[in-house]
C-alpha cells in the first residue's frame, strides 16, 4: 500500500474537532486531515503533489496549540486537568501548516464557516456563469465548493464581471478561458515543480493577472494536458474533449496506455456516439492513480493518441490475397484456409509480434507456432533487448521509483527518455528534485540531460547530477568501464542506498544493446543492489508489452535468426515490419507466405496473402506487462469496428481450425492458461489483477477539488513480476562501434514521441507537433558535406533514401548523423548503419 | 312519482346542449399551461437558442432525451453562444411530458407546446429529431446556419434579452 505511515515514521498528535489522531510527523495538515480523520478541508491552489502556497486562501481553519510555560517549557493545564489551548486571534491557512505535536484544529465552527463563504464569494466576483456549457460542468471545484460553501445568493452584477478572451489558444492542445481562471497557479507549479519546462507564467497584475505561454510553440511540452485535470475551474480545457460531451453522462472504463513501457494507468470515459453509429466511443483518456506507474499523471501521447482506435483507415474487413488483388471474406471460412497454408508448411512456420499486442495474444500465437513444429517467435522491433536480465536484475516486487530520494542514484544511459517513456523521465525527474543524483549519458544533447545537469529556465533549482557525453556508438563501453573512466561518478552511484539504471538502445546495434545492458546489470550486480527493493534494471523496450513479448517467449535475436533463415510461412503481429525496416524487403521476399494480423493495411499486410483485422486496446479486455514487469489489465470500452476480434481469438480459431486444441472462449481463460503455463505468471488472474489498495495522496473521490480529475483506481493496480533467476557478473565483449568509410556517415536511428507511424497519425490535432523529417548532423560532419543549418539533404542509405531538412548544432557528437524513425513516409534505418548525405536543392516530390 | 322525478331529469339533458366533442373534428381549447409536445426556440433574430448544455437530458426522470453539442463558429452559426445541439433528439415515447426540460433549460430554448396528436405506426417514428423539434424561421429570416460577421457573437452564453 502507498501510505505516508512507513516502518520508521515518528507518529505525533494532533487534534482535530475535538478528536485526537495520530500522524506522521512533518506531513501536510490538508493531506493528514484527510488521510487519517477523513476532514476534507477545501483547497484551491493546494494539491497534494505540489508544495503549498497558500494562494486562494480557501483552507482556512482555526488553528491552535497545547499553550507551554514560557520559562520552563512545561505544558500548562486548566483546573479540570486538560491542557490549556492557545489559539491563534484569526483564522490560518492549512495547506501551508505542517503537522506536530499538540496541534489543535477546528474546520466546524462558525468563524471557519463564515471564512469559507468569503473566499467562494470573493472568486465569484468575477467568475462568469458559463457552467451550462463548461466543459469541466458537473466535476467542476469551483462549481461544487460553491453548492458546499457559497452563500447560495450573489451581491455582483454581471455587468461589472472582467469580460476577457474566452477561447485562448495555448498552444494546439489546451485552450485557455481567461474569465474562469481563479489564479491559483497550479498550472504554473505543476509545469515548473513537477515536469521542469518552465512553460507557463502569470502576467501583469491584480485583476488583470492573467496566464500566458513563454515557449514557441505555445505551451510547448509533453504533459500539458494535466494541468486540465488540476484546473480547479474550466480555464484550461483540451481541444479534444471540446464540448465532447457533459462529464455526467460519461461512462468511465479502466485502461491501459498502449504506447510505451511505463504503462500509465487510464480512464476511457465513452459515451455513445450518433455519428460512430450509436455505440460506444472514447470521448476523451484521463489520467487513473497507481502510485507505482504514473501517480496521477499521463503524457499528451496517452491523453490525446486515441483517435487511431477509431481511424477511417482501421482495417475492417478480412483480406484475402486473389493474384495482385485482395478479396473480402468471412472468418469461418478463413480460419480454415490459413490453418491449411499453416499445416503445409511442415514445421518451417515463425512468427514475429510486435510491442502492442497483449499477454494474451502473445500467448495464443506462442502455442499456435509451437503447436505447428515451429520454434521461431521474434520480437518486433530487433532494437532493444535484454528483456531477459531486467526479469532478473531489474526492480523488485513492491519497487516504486516515486519513493526515490535523497541518496538514491539513478542512471540514464543511451536513451532519450523525453522521446521514449515520458512518463519515466517525469518520475526520474521529480526524485532528482526529492534529492536523487541523477546521471544521464548520451551521445548527444537530451531533454533530460539538461534537466540532470541545470536547467537555465528554471531559477534557483538545485540539483544533484551529471552528464556524460560519449562518442556516438559507444554506450556500451561507457558502462563497461564507468570504474575506471568515469571513476567519481560510478563511486556515487554504487554508494547509493537505492540504485536506478535505465539503458536504453540509442545508437546502438542488437549487439550493442546487449552488451549495454549486461554491463548494466554487472554494475548493479557489483554494487550489490541487484534484488533490492527500489533498486534495479530498466530498458525502455518499445510498445506497451515489451516485457510480456520476452515471458511469452518472443525475442528480438530471434527476430535476427527469421530475417536470416526465413521461413516458409510468417504469422506477423501488430508488426509493421516493412514499414520500420528498409532492408527487411530483402529477406520477406524469401517468405512463401505472409499472414498479418493488424489495424491497418499497412506496406507489410500488402505484400500478405491473409490480412486479419484484430482488435486495439479500447475495443477488448487483455494484458500489458510494462518495463517494470508489472501486469495490469484493461477494459472493453469502445464499440468494435468492422469484424475485427481480439488477436488471442483469431489465433485460437486457427489453432482450432489446425487441430490443436479448443479455441479460449475469453481473455481471462487464456491469462488462466498463461499462469498454469508461464511461471512467471503463476498465480496471476484476472481477479489478482482487479485488486485495488488505499493510496496516498487520497485523490479521486466526489472531492475533485484536492487532488484534481485523477480518476480513482477502481480497475486494479496490477501486479508486479517478482525477479526470477540467478544473473551473474559475466564479462562483456562490446562489440566494435561502426565505422564509415570514406564519403560515407554512421546514421544513428533516434526515437521521436511524435511521429509518423499509422498509429500515431490519425490524430490530427497534435499533427502540427510532429517534426518534418531531419538529419541532425555536427558543425564539423556538416562542413565537410557543405551543409548549412536548414538545406535539403538526400540521405543514402541500405535499402532507400529520403529527402529532408539538414539539422546543424552542437548537440550532436562529431562521425554520426543522428536521424529520427518513421519521420518518413518511406522506411528508414531501424539500427545503426552506414550511409551518405548529399546535399540537394529540391525537397522530396510528396507522393500523390 | 318518483318515476316522474326520475324522467324529469333526463328529459332537462335531452333539451340542454350535449357536452361530447366530435374529436378530431372538434377540439377543445387548451389551458395556456397544457404541457404538450416540444419546441425547440428561436431568438427574435432567428438564432437558436438551445446551446447543447444537455441539463434538458439530465433533468429528464424518463431519459428521453439526447444531446450531441458541437462548437459554432462565424461561418456557421446556429446560435449567439460557443455551443449548439447538433443532435437533439426525444423520444415521444418514452417522454411523460412532466416539463422538467424546461424547467432545467438555461435559456429557455425548450418549452412544452400544446401539440397532444401523438400517435406513431412505428416506433422509430417516436423519435423526434431536432428538424421536426425546431421552430420554423419567421417569415422572410434567413434559416440556420447562418455566415455572420466577425466579432459579433462573443458571449459563451447569449443575453436572453439581446443575444448579440
Amino acid at each position: 500500500m502507498v501510505t505516508p505511515v512507513k516502518e520508521d515514521t515518528e507518529l505525533v498528535t494532533i487534534n482535530i474537532d475535538g478528536k485526537d489522531y495520530q500522524v506522521p510527523k512533518g506531513g501536510n495538515l490538508v493531506d493528514m486531515a484527510k488521510w487519517v480523520a477523513g476532514n476534507d478541508i477545501p483547497v484551491f491552489c493546494y494539491h497534494p503533489k505540489m508544495d503549498p502556497v497558500g494562494m486562494c486562501r480557501m483552507c482556512l481553519i482555526e488553528l491552535g496549540g497545547v499553550a507551554r510555560d514560557r520559562a520552563t517549557g512545561d505544558i500548562q493545564y486548566n483546573d479540570d486537568g486538560t491542557p490549556q489551548i492557545r489559539w491563534f486571534p484569526k483564522l490560518q491557512t492549512a495547506c501551508t501548516q505542517t503537522v506536530n505535536d499538540g496541534m489543535y484544529i477546528k474546520t466546524n465552527t462558525e468563524q471557519v464557516k463564515e471564512g469559507r463563504e468569503s473566499v467562494i464569494e470573493f472568486l465569484l466576483t468575477s467568475h462568469p456563469l458559463d457552467c451550462p456549457i463548461c466543459d469541466k460542468g458537473g466535476e467542476c471545484p469551483l462549481q461544487n465548493l460553491t453548492m458546499a460553501h457559497g452563500n447560495g445568493v450573489s451581491r455582483m452584477y454581471f455587468d461589472d464581471k472582467m469580460h476577457l478572451n474566452k477561447h485562448y489558444p495555448l498552444g494546439d492542445l489546451i485552450y485557455l478561458d481567461r474569465e474562469r481562471c481563479i489564479q491559483c497557479a497550479r498550472c504554473i507549479r505543476f509545469q515548473d515543480e513537477i515536469v521542469g519546462d518552465d512553460v507557463l507564467a502569470f502576467h501583469e497584475r491584480g485583476r488583470r493577472l492573467q496566464i500566458i505561454t513563454n515557449s514557441d510553440p505555445g505551451f510547448d511540452t509533453y504533459f500539458s494536458g494535466n494541468t486540465t485535470d488540476i484546473c480547479p475551474v474550466g480555464a484550461l480545457t483540451t481541444g479534444d474533449f471540446r464540448f465532447g460531451a457533459r462529464p455526467w453522462e460519461l461512462t468511465e472504463v479502466p485502461s491501459i496506455s498502449p504506447w510505451d513501457a511505463a504503462g500509465e494507468n487510464i480512464s476511457l470515459s465513452t459515451r455513445l456516439d450518433r455519428d460512430f453509429g450509436g455505440k460506444a466511443m472514447i470521448k476523451r483518456v484521463m489520467p487513473r492513480q497507481n502510485e507505482y506507474v504514473n501517480e496521477i499523471w499521463i503524457s499528451d501521447k496517452t491523453r490525446f493518441g486515441h483517435h487511431f482506435t477509431r481511424s477511417d483507415n482501421r482495417l475492417s474487413k478480412i483480406q484475402i490475397r486473389k493474384g495482385s488483388n485482395f478479396s473480402e471474406s468471412t472468418w469461418d471460412s478463413t480460419f480454415k484456409a490459413v490453418a491449411k497454408t499453416l499445416k503445409e508448411a511442415n514445421g518451417s512456420v515463425a512468427a514475429i509480434a510486435g510491442g502492442s499486442a497483449t499477454n494474451e495474444d502473445l500467448y495464443e500465437l506462442a502455442q499456435l507456432v509451437t503447436g505447428l513444429g515451429g520454434d521461431k517467435l521474434g520480437a518486433w522491433s530487433p532494437t532493444h533487448t535484454g528483456a531477459d536480465l531486467v526479469a532478473q536484475v531489474g526492480l523488485p516486487e513492491g519497487s516504486n521509483l516515486g519513493e526515490l530520494g535523497a541518496g538514491d542514484a539513478i542512471l540514464v544511459i543511451a536513451s532519450d527518455l523525453e522521446e521514449e517513456v515520458p512518463m519515466w523521465r517525469l518520475r526520474l525527474k521529480t526524485a532528482q528534485d526529492r534529492g536523487a543524483y541523477l546521471v544521464v549519458a548520451n551521445g548527444r544533447n537530451t531533454r533530460l540531460e539538461e534537466l540532470a545537469t541545470e536547467d537555465p529556465n528554471i531559477k534557483g533549482r538545485v540539483v544533484d547530477g551529471a552528464a556524460i557525453r560519449y562518442e556516438a556508438g559507444s554506450a556500451a563501453a561507457v558502462m563497461a568501464n564507468l570504474k575506471k573512466s568515469n571513476k567519481d561518478i560510478a563511486k556515487k552511484l554504487a554508494d547509493a542506498n537505492h540504485l536506478v539504471i535505465v539503458a536504453g538502445a540509442e545508437g546502438l546495434t542488437l549487439e550493442g544493446h546487449r552488451a549495454l545492458v549486461q554491463s548494466a546489470a554487472n554494475f548493479l550486480i557489483d554494487s550489490g543492489h541487484a534484488g533490492k527493493v527500489n533498486s534495479g534494471l530498466l530498458v525502455p523496450l518499445p510498445g506497451a508489452n515489451g516485457m510480456g513479448l520476452h515471458y511469452m517467449g518472443f525475442s528480438p535475436e530471434t527476430t535476427q535468426d527469421i530475417a536470416a533463415n526465413p521461413p516458409k510461412v510468417l504469422i506477423v503481429l501488430n508488426a509493421e515490419i516493412l514499414d520500420d525496416d528498409p532492408t527487411a524487403k530483402t529477406w520477406l521476399s524469401q517468405v512463401d507466405t505472409v499472414i498479418t494480423l493488424g489495424y491497418f493495411m499497412d506496406a507489410i499486410a500488402r505484400e500478405s496473402k491473409f490480412v486479419l483485422p484484430v482488435q486495439t486496446f479500447a475495443e477488448r479486455d487483455g494484458s500489458f506487462t510494462n518495463g517494470e514487469r508489472r501486469v495490469q489489465r484493461f477494459y472493453t470500452a469502445q464499440g468494435p469496428m468492422g469484424d475485427a476480434i481480439p488477436a488471442w481469438k483469431a489465433v485460437g480459431n486457427i489453432a482450432q481450425a489446425a487441430d490443436l486444441g479448443r479455441a479460449k472462449l475469453s481473455a481471462a481463460a487464456v491469462m488462466v492458461a498463461i499462469a498454469k503455463n508461464v511461471a512467471a505468471f503463476e498465480g496471476i488472474t484476472y481477479k489478482v489483477l482487479a485488486r485495488t489498495e488505499r493510496q496516498f495522496p487520497d485523490v479521486g473521490g466526489d472531492d475533485k477539488y484536492y487532488g484534481g480529475n485523477a480518476y480513482q483506481n477502481t480497475g486494479g493496480i496490477g501486479k508486479q513480476i517478482a525477479l526470477s533467476g540467478t544473473a551473474k557478473s559475466e564479462k562483456v565483449t562490446v562489440p566494435d562501434a561502426l565505422k564509415a568509410g570514406k564519403g560515407e556517415i554512421v546514421l544513428l536511428p533516434t526515437t521521436r514521441l511524435y511521429d509518423r507511424s499509422h498509429m500515431f497519425i490519425p490524430t490530427v490535432m497534435v499533427r502540427s507537433r510532429v517534426s518534418l523529417p531531419f538529419v541532425h548532423l555536427n558543425p564539423k560532419d556538416a562542413k565537410a558535406l557543405k551543409l548549412a543549418d536548414g538545406d535539403y539533404a538526400e540521405v543514402n542509405y541500405d535499402g532507400g533514401s529520403v529527402r529532408v531538412r539538414a539539422v546543424v548544432s552542437d548537440d550532436v557528437s562529431v562521425g554520426a548523423a543522428v536521424f529520427p524513425r518513421k519521420l518518413t513516409e518511406k522506411a528508414t534505418p531501424l539500427v545503426p548503419t552506414v550511409g551518405t548525405i548529399t546535399k540537394v536543392t529540391e525537397p522530396a516530390q510528396i507522393e500523390g | 312519482m318518483n318515476i316522474i322525478k326520475g324522467f324529469m331529469t333526463t328529459f332537462k339533458h335531452v333539451l340542454e346542449e350535449p357536452v361530447t366533442l366530435q374529436y378530431p373534428e372538434q377540439v377543445k381549447d387548451f389551458e395556456k399551461r397544457y404541457k404538450g409536445r416540444h419546441h425547440l426556440r428561436r431568438y427574435d433574430n432567428g438564432l437558436e437558442k438551445c446551446i447543447g448544455c444537455s441539463l434538458c437530458a439530465a433533468a429528464c426522470p424518463a431519459d428521453a432525451i439526447w444531446v450531441e453539442a458541437a462548437e459554432n463558429s462565424d461561418e456557421e452559426r446556429y446560435s449567439p453562444g460557443e455551443r449548439y445541439a447538433k443532435t437533439y433528439e426525444i423520444n415521444m415515447l418514452r417522454c411523460i411530458f412532466c416539463g422538467y426540460c424546461e424547467d432545467a433549460c438555461p435559456t429557455q430554448a425548450i418549452q412544452l407546446g400544446h401539440e397532444h396528436q401523438l400517435s406513431f405506426t412505428d416506433r422509430r417514428d417516436a423519435i423526434y429529431i431536432k428538424d421536426m423539434l425546431i421552430d420554423a424561421p419567421a417569415d422572410g429570416q434567413e434559416a440556420t446556419p447562418r455566415q455572420v460577421e466577425a466579432g459579433v457573437y462573443t458571449q459563451s452564453i447569449p443575453n436572453m434579452e439581446d443575444p448579440s
